[in-house]
Protein backbone atom coordinates (compact mmCIF):
# COMPACT_ATOMS: atom_id res chain seq x y z
CA UNK A 1 0.00 0.00 0.00
CA UNK A 2 1.38 3.54 -0.98
CA UNK A 3 1.83 5.54 2.16
CA UNK A 4 -0.79 8.39 1.12
CA UNK A 5 -2.91 5.37 0.95
CA UNK A 6 -2.35 3.97 4.23
CA UNK A 7 -2.80 7.81 5.80
CA UNK A 8 -5.91 8.23 4.33
CA UNK A 9 -7.33 4.65 5.37
CA UNK A 10 -6.30 5.41 8.75
CA UNK A 11 -7.91 8.92 8.85
CA UNK A 12 -11.19 7.35 7.75
CA UNK A 13 -10.85 4.60 10.41
CA UNK A 14 -10.64 6.86 13.31
CA UNK A 15 -12.93 9.50 11.54
CA UNK A 16 -15.76 6.57 11.72
CA UNK A 17 -14.73 5.51 15.37
CA UNK A 18 -14.87 8.64 16.35
CA UNK A 19 -18.42 9.49 14.95
CA UNK A 20 -20.98 7.75 17.15
CA UNK A 21 -19.89 9.82 20.30
CA UNK A 22 -19.74 13.35 18.28
CA UNK A 23 -22.88 12.33 17.61
CA UNK A 24 -24.18 11.71 20.92
CA UNK A 25 -22.91 15.35 21.72
CA UNK A 26 -24.97 17.06 18.91
CA UNK A 27 -27.82 14.63 19.50
CA UNK A 28 -28.13 16.24 23.35
CA UNK A 29 -30.38 18.69 24.11
CA UNK A 30 -28.67 19.69 26.77
CA UNK A 31 -31.34 22.71 26.93
CA UNK A 32 -33.89 20.01 28.76
CA UNK A 33 -31.71 17.08 30.14
CA UNK A 34 -34.11 15.12 32.23
CA UNK A 35 -33.81 12.35 33.66
CA UNK A 36 -36.69 9.70 33.11
CA UNK A 37 -38.82 7.57 35.85
CA UNK A 38 -36.92 5.27 37.79
CA UNK A 39 -32.84 6.29 36.09
CA UNK A 40 -31.58 7.22 39.50
CA UNK A 41 -32.37 3.98 40.73
CA UNK A 42 -31.23 2.08 37.52
CA UNK A 43 -28.04 3.63 38.26
CA UNK A 44 -28.04 2.78 41.96
CA UNK A 45 -28.54 -0.79 40.99
CA UNK A 46 -25.81 -1.14 38.56
CA UNK A 47 -23.23 0.86 40.26
CA UNK A 48 -24.22 -1.10 43.75
CA UNK A 49 -24.38 -4.93 42.45
CA UNK A 50 -21.54 -4.53 40.13
CA UNK A 51 -19.09 -3.54 42.78
CA UNK A 52 -20.14 -6.55 44.36
CA UNK A 53 -19.71 -9.04 40.86
CA UNK A 54 -16.58 -7.17 41.18
CA UNK A 55 -15.76 -8.02 44.35
CA UNK A 56 -17.14 -12.16 44.04
CA UNK A 57 -15.05 -12.36 40.70
CA UNK A 58 -11.45 -10.90 42.00
CA UNK A 59 -12.03 -13.14 45.07
CA UNK A 60 -12.23 -16.44 42.88
CA UNK A 61 -10.86 -14.91 39.70
CA UNK A 62 -7.45 -14.05 40.83
CA UNK A 63 -6.73 -17.91 42.37
CA UNK A 64 -7.65 -19.42 39.29
CA UNK A 65 -5.64 -16.90 37.42
CA UNK A 66 -2.85 -17.42 39.46
CA UNK A 67 -3.05 -21.10 39.72
CA UNK A 68 -3.42 -21.45 35.36
CA UNK A 69 0.23 -19.00 35.35
CA UNK A 70 2.08 -20.95 37.52
CA UNK A 71 1.13 -24.77 36.81
CA UNK A 72 0.78 -27.49 34.02
CA UNK A 73 -1.07 -30.41 34.84
CA UNK A 74 -2.75 -33.24 31.90
CA UNK A 75 -5.22 -32.14 30.25
CA UNK A 76 -4.73 -28.19 30.94
CA UNK A 77 -5.68 -27.72 27.44
CA UNK A 78 -9.58 -28.89 29.03
CA UNK A 79 -9.31 -25.79 31.64
CA UNK A 80 -8.17 -23.69 28.76
CA UNK A 81 -11.34 -24.48 26.37
CA UNK A 82 -13.78 -23.52 28.82
CA UNK A 83 -12.34 -20.44 29.83
CA UNK A 84 -12.32 -19.97 26.17
CA UNK A 85 -16.40 -21.55 25.98
CA UNK A 86 -17.20 -19.41 28.35
CA UNK A 87 -15.66 -16.33 27.17
CA UNK A 88 -17.23 -16.64 23.46
CA UNK A 89 -20.79 -18.09 24.21
CA UNK A 90 -22.95 -15.13 23.14
CA UNK A 91 -24.53 -13.35 26.30
CA UNK A 92 -27.94 -13.88 25.18
CA UNK A 93 -27.05 -18.27 25.44
CA UNK A 94 -25.18 -17.69 28.68
CA UNK A 95 -28.41 -16.28 29.99
CA UNK A 96 -30.23 -19.04 28.79
CA UNK A 97 -28.10 -21.88 30.19
CA UNK A 98 -27.93 -19.80 33.41
CA UNK A 99 -31.75 -19.91 33.37
CA UNK A 100 -31.58 -23.46 32.63
CA UNK A 101 -28.94 -24.17 35.18
CA UNK A 102 -30.35 -21.60 38.52
CA UNK A 103 -33.52 -20.76 37.15
CA UNK A 104 -37.11 -21.82 39.37
CA UNK A 105 -36.76 -25.36 37.16
CA UNK A 106 -33.29 -25.74 36.73
CA UNK A 107 -31.30 -28.42 39.24
CA UNK A 108 -29.34 -25.65 41.25
CA UNK A 109 -32.14 -23.08 40.59
CA UNK A 110 -34.71 -25.64 43.21
CA UNK A 111 -32.22 -26.53 45.49
CA UNK A 112 -30.88 -22.92 45.85
CA UNK A 113 -34.88 -21.88 46.27
CA UNK A 114 -35.44 -24.08 49.33
CA UNK A 115 -32.38 -22.35 50.81
CA UNK A 116 -33.91 -19.18 50.39
CA UNK A 117 -31.96 -17.82 47.60
CA UNK A 118 -34.10 -16.75 44.30
CA UNK A 119 -31.60 -16.28 41.58
CA UNK A 120 -34.66 -15.01 38.92
CA UNK A 121 -35.38 -11.32 38.83
CA UNK A 122 -33.57 -10.95 42.03
CA UNK A 123 -30.29 -8.80 43.35
CA UNK A 124 -28.67 -11.88 43.48
CA UNK A 125 -29.50 -13.03 40.18
CA UNK A 126 -27.86 -10.13 38.92
CA UNK A 127 -24.98 -10.31 39.96
CA UNK A 128 -24.79 -14.15 38.72
CA UNK A 129 -25.41 -12.77 35.59
CA UNK A 130 -22.32 -9.57 35.56
CA UNK A 131 -20.05 -12.77 37.39
CA UNK A 132 -20.58 -15.14 34.16
CA UNK A 133 -20.19 -12.58 31.84
CA UNK A 134 -17.37 -10.80 33.29
CA UNK A 135 -15.18 -13.57 34.80
CA UNK A 136 -13.52 -15.29 31.84
CA UNK A 137 -12.07 -11.67 30.43
CA UNK A 138 -10.92 -11.23 34.54
CA UNK A 139 -9.07 -14.52 34.65
CA UNK A 140 -7.57 -14.87 31.14
CA UNK A 141 -6.25 -10.80 31.50
CA UNK A 142 -4.67 -11.30 34.93
CA UNK A 143 -3.21 -14.59 33.93
CA UNK A 144 -1.66 -13.08 31.54
CA UNK A 145 -0.27 -10.72 33.91
CA UNK A 146 0.79 -13.19 36.36
CA UNK A 147 2.78 -15.10 33.29
CA UNK A 148 4.59 -11.56 33.15
CA UNK A 149 6.04 -11.93 36.67
CA UNK A 150 9.84 -13.71 35.90
CA UNK A 151 9.40 -16.89 38.39
CA UNK A 152 13.00 -16.59 39.80
CA UNK A 153 12.17 -13.36 41.38
CA UNK A 154 9.40 -15.45 43.56
CA UNK A 155 11.62 -17.96 43.90
CA UNK A 156 14.58 -15.20 44.94
CA UNK A 157 11.72 -13.94 47.51
CA UNK A 158 11.58 -17.80 48.87
CA UNK A 159 15.47 -17.72 49.55
CA UNK A 160 15.65 -14.74 51.11
CA UNK A 161 13.14 -16.74 53.73
CA UNK A 162 9.86 -15.01 52.71
CA UNK A 163 6.97 -18.01 52.81
CA UNK A 164 5.51 -18.56 49.44
CA UNK A 165 2.05 -16.60 50.56
CA UNK A 166 4.60 -13.45 50.87
CA UNK A 167 5.96 -14.14 48.09
CA UNK A 168 2.99 -13.48 46.34
CA UNK A 169 1.78 -10.32 48.28
CA UNK A 170 5.27 -8.61 48.13
CA UNK A 171 6.30 -9.57 44.35
CA UNK A 172 4.02 -11.46 42.19
CA UNK A 173 1.01 -8.51 43.33
CA UNK A 174 2.78 -5.48 43.18
CA UNK A 175 4.64 -6.96 39.63
CA UNK A 176 1.44 -8.23 38.20
CA UNK A 177 0.08 -4.98 39.34
CA UNK A 178 -0.26 -2.58 36.02
CA UNK A 179 -1.85 -5.76 33.98
CA UNK A 180 -4.37 -6.88 37.38
CA UNK A 181 -5.64 -3.17 37.31
CA UNK A 182 -6.22 -3.59 33.53
CA UNK A 183 -7.98 -6.93 34.29
CA UNK A 184 -10.10 -5.02 36.74
CA UNK A 185 -11.38 -2.78 34.81
CA UNK A 186 -12.10 -4.90 32.04
CA UNK A 187 -14.11 -6.88 34.37
CA UNK A 188 -16.00 -3.88 35.53
CA UNK A 189 -16.53 -2.54 31.61
CA UNK A 190 -17.87 -5.88 31.07
CA UNK A 191 -20.44 -6.51 34.22
CA UNK A 192 -21.42 -2.83 34.11
CA UNK A 193 -22.27 -3.24 30.01
CA UNK A 194 -23.71 -6.67 30.42
CA UNK A 195 -27.54 -6.66 28.43
CA UNK A 196 -27.99 -10.41 27.02
CA UNK A 197 -27.05 -12.28 30.07
CA UNK A 198 -28.92 -10.00 32.54
CA UNK A 199 -31.98 -9.11 30.09
CA UNK A 200 -32.55 -13.08 30.47
CA UNK A 201 -32.05 -13.97 34.25
CA UNK A 202 -32.93 -10.47 36.27
CA UNK A 203 -34.98 -8.26 33.84
CA UNK A 204 -35.44 -6.79 37.68
CA UNK A 205 -34.03 -5.10 38.94
CA UNK A 206 -33.22 -2.78 36.18
CA UNK A 207 -29.98 -1.57 35.87
CA UNK A 208 -28.46 1.31 33.60
CA UNK A 209 -28.49 -1.42 30.47
CA UNK A 210 -32.03 -3.08 30.82
CA UNK A 211 -33.38 0.47 31.58
CA UNK A 212 -31.81 2.08 28.35
CA UNK A 213 -33.73 -0.84 26.48
CA UNK A 214 -36.98 -0.02 28.26
CA UNK A 215 -36.20 3.68 27.76
CA UNK A 216 -36.05 3.16 24.21
CA UNK A 217 -39.03 1.34 23.82
CA UNK A 218 -41.00 3.10 25.93
CA UNK A 219 -40.17 6.70 25.24
CA UNK A 220 -37.71 6.23 22.04
CA UNK A 221 -34.07 7.54 21.79
CA UNK A 222 -34.52 11.03 23.52
CA UNK A 223 -35.23 9.57 26.66
CA UNK A 224 -31.84 7.17 26.58
CA UNK A 225 -29.22 10.29 26.01
CA UNK A 226 -28.60 11.33 30.17
CA UNK A 227 -28.72 7.90 31.09
CA UNK A 228 -26.27 7.27 28.26
CA UNK A 229 -24.13 10.01 29.74
CA UNK A 230 -23.97 8.41 32.99
CA UNK A 231 -23.36 5.21 31.70
CA UNK A 232 -20.32 6.44 30.21
CA UNK A 233 -19.38 8.69 33.33
CA UNK A 234 -19.23 5.88 35.72
CA UNK A 235 -18.21 2.88 33.60
CA UNK A 236 -15.32 4.26 31.43
CA UNK A 237 -12.56 6.60 33.43
CA UNK A 238 -11.27 4.06 35.17
CA UNK A 239 -10.83 1.43 32.73
CA UNK A 240 -9.77 4.37 30.26
CA UNK A 241 -7.22 5.69 32.36
CA UNK A 242 -5.65 1.95 33.26
CA UNK A 243 -5.61 1.37 29.25
CA UNK A 244 -3.47 4.63 28.81
CA UNK A 245 -1.33 3.84 31.14
CA UNK A 246 -0.63 0.48 30.23
CA UNK A 247 0.57 1.98 26.65
CA UNK A 248 2.47 4.28 28.42
CA UNK A 249 4.21 1.40 29.89
CA UNK A 250 4.82 -0.40 26.82
CA UNK A 251 5.99 2.86 25.18
CA UNK B 1 31.95 -27.30 54.13
CA UNK B 2 31.00 -30.61 52.65
CA UNK B 3 28.21 -30.46 49.59
CA UNK B 4 26.82 -33.72 49.02
CA UNK B 5 23.61 -34.02 46.48
CA UNK B 6 21.51 -36.26 43.91
CA UNK B 7 19.13 -35.05 41.50
CA UNK B 8 17.09 -37.48 39.55
CA UNK B 9 15.12 -34.15 36.86
CA UNK B 10 15.19 -32.72 34.98
CA UNK B 11 18.70 -34.13 34.36
CA UNK B 12 20.85 -37.10 36.59
CA UNK B 13 23.10 -35.65 38.22
CA UNK B 14 25.02 -36.37 41.72
CA UNK B 15 27.93 -34.15 42.91
CA UNK B 16 29.70 -34.60 46.29
CA UNK B 17 32.63 -31.93 47.65
CA UNK B 18 34.21 -30.01 49.84
CA UNK B 19 33.10 -25.79 49.68
CA UNK B 20 36.35 -23.42 51.43
CA UNK B 21 36.13 -20.07 50.80
CA UNK B 22 35.25 -19.18 47.60
CA UNK B 23 34.97 -22.44 45.44
CA UNK B 24 34.59 -22.27 41.84
CA UNK B 25 32.49 -25.13 40.51
CA UNK B 26 33.61 -25.27 36.86
CA UNK B 27 32.35 -26.91 33.83
CA UNK B 28 30.69 -26.78 30.15
CA UNK B 29 27.34 -25.33 29.54
CA UNK B 30 25.19 -27.85 30.54
CA UNK B 31 26.91 -29.97 32.98
CA UNK B 32 23.77 -29.17 35.18
CA UNK B 33 26.32 -26.25 37.57
CA UNK B 34 22.65 -24.24 37.77
CA UNK B 35 20.85 -27.34 38.43
CA UNK B 36 22.88 -27.78 41.73
CA UNK B 37 22.69 -24.78 42.78
CA UNK B 38 19.44 -24.36 42.67
CA UNK B 39 18.77 -27.65 44.13
CA UNK B 40 21.14 -26.59 47.31
CA UNK B 41 18.76 -23.29 47.48
CA UNK B 42 16.04 -25.65 47.41
CA UNK B 43 14.41 -24.89 44.20
CA UNK B 44 14.11 -28.05 43.02
CA UNK B 45 13.57 -31.39 43.96
CA UNK B 46 16.90 -33.42 44.96
CA UNK B 47 17.96 -35.22 47.75
CA UNK B 48 21.16 -34.22 49.99
CA UNK B 49 22.81 -32.00 52.46
CA UNK B 50 23.06 -29.86 53.77
CA UNK B 51 19.63 -28.25 54.34
CA UNK B 52 17.85 -31.74 52.65
CA UNK B 53 14.57 -31.92 52.95
CA UNK B 54 14.19 -28.16 53.77
CA UNK B 55 11.94 -25.61 51.51
CA UNK B 56 13.68 -23.06 50.14
CA UNK B 57 12.49 -20.45 52.82
CA UNK B 58 14.58 -22.25 55.54
CA UNK B 59 17.58 -22.31 54.24
CA UNK B 60 20.23 -20.69 55.32
CA UNK B 61 21.81 -20.00 51.60
CA UNK B 62 22.27 -16.66 49.70
CA UNK B 63 21.42 -17.12 46.15
CA UNK B 64 22.59 -14.85 43.57
CA UNK B 65 21.21 -16.29 39.97
CA UNK B 66 22.42 -15.06 37.06
CA UNK B 67 21.21 -11.98 36.03
CA UNK B 68 20.93 -11.01 39.75
CA UNK B 69 17.53 -11.35 39.81
CA UNK B 70 16.90 -7.86 41.72
CA UNK B 71 13.47 -6.55 41.85
CA UNK B 72 12.23 -4.20 39.83
CA UNK B 73 9.70 -2.66 41.60
CA UNK B 74 12.11 -1.87 44.47
CA UNK B 75 14.98 0.32 44.99
CA UNK B 76 18.76 -0.54 45.73
CA UNK B 77 17.96 -0.61 49.99
CA UNK B 78 14.57 -2.31 49.50
CA UNK B 79 15.83 -4.72 47.74
CA UNK B 80 18.21 -5.32 50.51
CA UNK B 81 16.08 -4.69 53.07
CA UNK B 82 13.68 -7.72 51.60
CA UNK B 83 15.82 -10.17 53.09
CA UNK B 84 15.40 -7.86 56.35
CA UNK B 85 12.31 -7.90 59.39
CA UNK B 86 11.54 -5.30 61.97
CA UNK B 87 11.44 -1.45 62.49
CA UNK B 88 15.38 -1.33 61.84
CA UNK B 89 15.36 -2.64 58.08
CA UNK B 90 16.26 0.43 56.65
CA UNK B 91 18.83 1.18 58.75
CA UNK B 92 20.63 -2.10 58.55
CA UNK B 93 19.72 -2.36 54.79
CA UNK B 94 22.01 0.74 53.93
CA UNK B 95 24.71 -0.30 56.20
CA UNK B 96 24.96 -3.55 54.25
CA UNK B 97 25.15 -1.39 51.03
CA UNK B 98 27.62 0.94 52.97
CA UNK B 99 29.73 -3.02 53.38
CA UNK B 100 29.70 -3.20 48.87
CA UNK B 101 30.40 0.45 48.78
CA UNK B 102 27.23 1.50 47.11
CA UNK B 103 25.53 3.14 50.02
CA UNK B 104 25.48 6.74 48.22
CA UNK B 105 23.14 4.72 45.40
CA UNK B 106 20.46 3.16 47.92
CA UNK B 107 17.77 5.32 45.85
CA UNK B 108 18.64 3.99 42.58
CA UNK B 109 16.00 1.11 40.89
CA UNK B 110 18.07 -1.63 39.92
CA UNK B 111 17.26 -0.71 35.90
CA UNK B 112 19.51 2.58 36.84
CA UNK B 113 22.71 0.50 38.17
CA UNK B 114 25.45 -0.91 36.06
CA UNK B 115 26.17 -4.92 35.39
CA UNK B 116 28.39 -4.79 38.61
CA UNK B 117 26.58 -2.31 41.04
CA UNK B 118 23.59 -4.86 40.28
CA UNK B 119 26.06 -7.61 41.57
CA UNK B 120 27.04 -6.30 44.60
CA UNK B 121 23.45 -5.10 45.65
CA UNK B 122 22.19 -8.88 45.58
CA UNK B 123 25.28 -9.93 47.07
CA UNK B 124 24.31 -7.00 50.30
CA UNK B 125 20.58 -8.95 50.27
CA UNK B 126 22.00 -12.42 50.02
CA UNK B 127 24.46 -11.59 52.69
CA UNK B 128 21.55 -9.49 54.86
CA UNK B 129 19.57 -12.79 55.12
CA UNK B 130 22.88 -13.85 56.83
CA UNK B 131 23.40 -17.28 55.44
CA UNK B 132 25.68 -20.44 55.89
CA UNK B 133 26.67 -20.56 52.46
CA UNK B 134 26.60 -18.12 49.35
CA UNK B 135 25.48 -19.56 45.85
CA UNK B 136 26.42 -17.32 43.12
CA UNK B 137 25.73 -18.74 39.49
CA UNK B 138 27.36 -17.54 36.56
CA UNK B 139 28.99 -14.27 38.21
CA UNK B 140 30.90 -12.91 35.30
CA UNK B 141 29.00 -13.52 32.92
CA UNK B 142 27.14 -10.12 33.22
CA UNK B 143 30.30 -7.84 33.70
CA UNK B 144 32.29 -5.64 31.47
CA UNK B 145 35.48 -7.22 30.31
CA UNK B 146 37.03 -3.71 30.63
CA UNK B 147 36.34 -3.51 34.75
CA UNK B 148 35.81 -7.60 35.39
CA UNK B 149 38.96 -8.20 36.93
CA UNK B 150 38.66 -5.54 39.53
CA UNK B 151 34.88 -6.55 40.20
CA UNK B 152 35.89 -10.07 40.29
CA UNK B 153 38.35 -9.14 43.32
CA UNK B 154 35.76 -7.09 44.92
CA UNK B 155 33.59 -9.66 44.91
CA UNK B 156 35.90 -12.15 46.08
CA UNK B 157 37.25 -9.77 49.07
CA UNK B 158 33.63 -9.22 50.00
CA UNK B 159 33.62 -12.81 50.38
CA UNK B 160 36.14 -13.55 52.38
CA UNK B 161 35.28 -10.39 54.61
CA UNK B 162 31.71 -11.77 55.47
CA UNK B 163 33.46 -15.12 56.18
CA UNK B 164 30.76 -17.77 54.52
CA UNK B 165 31.83 -20.09 52.19
CA UNK B 166 31.07 -19.48 48.36
CA UNK B 167 29.99 -21.58 45.46
CA UNK B 168 30.01 -20.20 42.49
CA UNK B 169 29.00 -22.11 39.32
CA UNK B 170 31.50 -20.46 36.10
CA UNK B 171 32.69 -21.73 32.69
CA UNK B 172 34.80 -19.14 33.05
CA UNK B 173 38.78 -19.98 33.35
CA UNK B 174 39.45 -16.04 34.61
CA UNK B 175 36.66 -17.03 37.76
CA UNK B 176 38.55 -20.34 37.82
CA UNK B 177 41.86 -18.71 38.32
CA UNK B 178 41.09 -16.54 41.33
CA UNK B 179 39.31 -19.15 43.37
CA UNK B 180 40.30 -20.49 46.50
CA UNK B 181 39.27 -24.20 45.83
CA UNK B 182 38.47 -25.29 42.72
CA UNK B 183 35.74 -28.38 41.62
CA UNK B 184 35.64 -29.36 38.31
CA UNK B 185 32.67 -30.77 36.28
CA UNK B 186 32.69 -33.08 33.35
CA UNK B 187 30.26 -35.47 32.33
CA UNK B 188 27.80 -34.82 34.84
CA UNK B 189 30.09 -35.58 37.52
CA UNK B 190 33.03 -33.82 39.75
CA UNK B 191 36.40 -35.30 37.73
CA UNK B 192 38.47 -33.09 40.07
CA UNK B 193 38.77 -30.82 43.14
CA UNK B 194 41.79 -29.19 44.66
CA UNK B 195 43.44 -25.84 44.77
CA UNK B 196 43.39 -24.06 41.71
CA UNK B 197 47.28 -23.96 41.11
CA UNK B 198 47.42 -28.07 41.42
CA UNK B 199 44.71 -28.49 39.20
CA UNK B 200 45.88 -26.09 36.56
CA UNK B 201 49.51 -28.00 37.17
CA UNK B 202 48.23 -31.60 37.05
CA UNK B 203 44.39 -31.44 35.05
CA UNK B 204 42.93 -34.84 35.42
CA UNK B 205 42.08 -34.88 31.60
CA UNK B 206 41.99 -33.29 28.48
CA UNK B 207 38.15 -32.01 29.26
CA UNK B 208 39.11 -30.20 32.16
CA UNK B 209 42.33 -28.57 30.35
CA UNK B 210 40.42 -27.31 28.40
CA UNK B 211 38.28 -25.94 30.73
CA UNK B 212 40.74 -24.55 32.60
CA UNK B 213 41.37 -22.74 28.96
CA UNK B 214 44.53 -23.94 28.27
CA UNK B 215 44.85 -24.16 24.38
CA UNK B 216 46.19 -27.03 22.48
CA UNK B 217 44.19 -29.40 23.68
CA UNK B 218 43.88 -32.29 20.79
CA UNK B 219 42.64 -35.64 20.18
CA UNK B 220 45.17 -38.42 19.39
CA UNK B 221 46.12 -42.11 19.74
CA UNK B 222 49.52 -43.11 21.05
CA UNK B 223 51.24 -46.02 18.64
CA UNK B 224 54.04 -48.59 19.95
CA UNK B 225 55.18 -49.19 23.32
CA UNK B 226 56.79 -46.51 26.18
CA UNK B 227 60.54 -45.73 24.67
CA UNK B 228 60.25 -45.55 21.15
CA UNK B 229 56.36 -44.16 20.85
CA UNK B 230 54.94 -42.04 18.89
CA UNK B 231 51.47 -39.77 18.88
CA UNK B 232 49.48 -39.97 15.10
CA UNK B 233 47.19 -36.78 15.50
CA UNK B 234 44.83 -36.90 12.92
CA UNK B 235 43.98 -33.82 12.33
CA UNK B 236 47.35 -32.69 12.10
CA UNK B 237 47.78 -35.72 9.84
CA UNK B 238 50.88 -35.99 11.92
CA UNK B 239 53.07 -38.33 13.81
CA UNK B 240 55.13 -37.12 16.57
CA UNK B 241 57.66 -38.37 19.01
CA UNK B 242 56.55 -38.44 22.67
CA UNK B 243 57.73 -40.07 26.37
CA UNK B 244 54.52 -41.59 28.16
CA UNK B 245 53.87 -44.36 30.43
CA UNK B 246 51.00 -45.43 29.00
CA UNK B 247 50.41 -49.03 26.68
CA UNK B 248 50.65 -48.34 22.89
CA UNK B 249 47.31 -48.21 20.32
CA UNK B 250 45.93 -45.82 23.57
CA UNK B 251 43.21 -43.33 22.08
CA UNK B 252 44.54 -39.78 24.36
CA UNK B 253 43.80 -36.29 24.70
CA UNK B 254 47.57 -34.33 24.52
CA UNK B 255 48.57 -31.16 25.00
CA UNK B 256 51.57 -28.60 24.73
CA UNK B 257 52.10 -25.20 26.41
CA UNK B 258 52.04 -22.60 23.30
CA UNK B 259 55.50 -21.55 25.22
CA UNK B 260 57.12 -25.00 24.52
CA UNK B 261 56.29 -25.21 21.34
CA UNK B 262 60.02 -24.29 18.87
CA UNK B 263 59.35 -22.24 15.77
CA UNK B 264 61.87 -22.12 12.81
CA UNK B 265 61.82 -19.94 9.69
CA UNK B 266 60.90 -21.81 7.04
CA UNK B 267 64.27 -21.29 5.21
CA UNK B 268 66.20 -22.37 8.23
CA UNK B 269 68.23 -25.69 8.58
CA UNK B 270 67.82 -26.24 12.18
CA UNK B 271 66.36 -29.39 12.92
CA UNK B 272 65.00 -29.64 9.47
CA UNK B 273 64.76 -32.79 9.36
CA UNK B 274 64.28 -33.90 13.46
CA UNK B 275 61.54 -35.99 14.63
CA UNK B 276 58.22 -34.03 15.79
CA UNK B 277 58.62 -31.38 13.41
CA UNK B 278 55.44 -30.13 12.05
CA UNK B 279 54.88 -27.77 8.95
CA UNK B 280 52.51 -24.99 9.48
CA UNK B 281 50.56 -21.94 7.76
CA UNK B 282 50.66 -18.37 9.74
CA UNK B 283 46.56 -17.80 10.45
CA UNK B 284 46.15 -15.27 13.06
CA UNK B 285 48.85 -13.14 15.32
CA UNK B 286 47.00 -12.28 18.36
CA UNK B 287 48.85 -9.23 20.52
CA UNK B 288 47.15 -8.83 24.04
CA UNK B 289 48.16 -7.78 27.61
CA UNK B 290 49.61 -10.76 28.33
CA UNK B 291 51.99 -11.24 25.04
CA UNK B 292 51.83 -12.38 21.69
CA UNK B 293 50.66 -15.63 20.30
CA UNK B 294 50.23 -16.93 16.75
CA UNK B 295 47.31 -19.00 15.50
CA UNK B 296 48.88 -21.59 12.83
CA UNK B 297 47.05 -23.89 10.95
CA UNK B 298 48.24 -27.54 10.86
CA UNK B 299 45.61 -29.45 8.64
CA UNK B 300 42.51 -28.89 9.67
CA UNK B 301 43.31 -27.58 13.48
CA UNK B 302 44.98 -24.83 14.56
CA UNK B 303 48.33 -24.97 17.19
CA UNK B 304 48.65 -21.66 19.27
CA UNK B 305 52.56 -20.84 19.58
CA UNK B 306 54.17 -17.71 21.27
CA UNK B 307 54.89 -15.64 18.73
CA UNK B 308 58.70 -15.27 17.88
CA UNK B 309 60.99 -12.23 18.31
CA UNK B 310 61.78 -12.22 14.25
CA UNK B 311 59.29 -10.79 11.61
CA UNK B 312 57.06 -13.04 10.02
CA UNK B 313 55.72 -13.67 6.59
CA UNK B 314 52.30 -14.12 7.27
CA UNK B 315 51.39 -15.45 4.05
CA UNK B 316 54.40 -17.96 4.04
CA UNK B 317 54.80 -21.31 6.25
CA UNK B 318 56.48 -22.04 9.07
CA UNK B 319 58.57 -25.24 11.00
CA UNK B 320 57.34 -25.99 14.54
CA UNK B 321 59.22 -28.30 16.89
CA UNK B 322 57.15 -29.83 19.24
CA UNK B 323 59.53 -31.70 22.37
CA UNK B 324 58.76 -35.11 22.99
CA UNK B 325 59.42 -33.87 26.43
CA UNK B 326 56.68 -30.86 26.71
CA UNK B 327 53.53 -32.76 25.38
CA UNK B 328 51.50 -34.56 27.95
CA UNK B 329 49.26 -37.01 27.34
CA UNK B 330 46.22 -38.38 29.35
CA UNK B 331 44.24 -41.82 28.16
CA UNK B 332 40.51 -40.94 26.87
CA UNK B 333 37.67 -42.21 29.22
Amino acid sequence: MRPRLTTFAAALALLLLAAPFAGLAIATDWRHLGFARGDGDAVAVSLGLSLVALALIVALGTPLAWWLARHRVRGQWLVDALLLLALLTPPLAMGLLLATMYGPYGPAGQWLERAGLLLTNSAPAFVIAQFYAALPYYVLAARAAFEGVPRELEQIALTLGHSPARSFFRVSLPLARLGLAAAVALAWVRALGEFGVVLIVAYYPQGIPVKLWTNLQDTGLSAVYPLLWVFFLVALPLPLALGLAVRRRLA
Amino acid sequence: MRIDYRIEHPVALSASFEVEGFTVLLGASGEGKSLLLRAIAGLLPARGEPFGGLPPQQRAVGYLPQGHALFPHLNAWQNVAFALRGADRRRQAVAWLERVGLAALAERRPAQLSGGQQQRVALARALARRPQLLLLDEPTSALDPATRDDVLAELIAEVHAAGIPALAASHDPALAAVADRLVVMHGRRIVQAGAPWEVHARPANGAVARLLGHRNVHGGRLVGEPGAQRLFWPEGNVALPVETGLPGDTAVDWHIAPEAIELHEAGGAAAGDADGVVVAATEVRQAGAHGSYLGLRCGQARLWARSPPWSLDMAGTIRLRLPPTAIRCWPRD
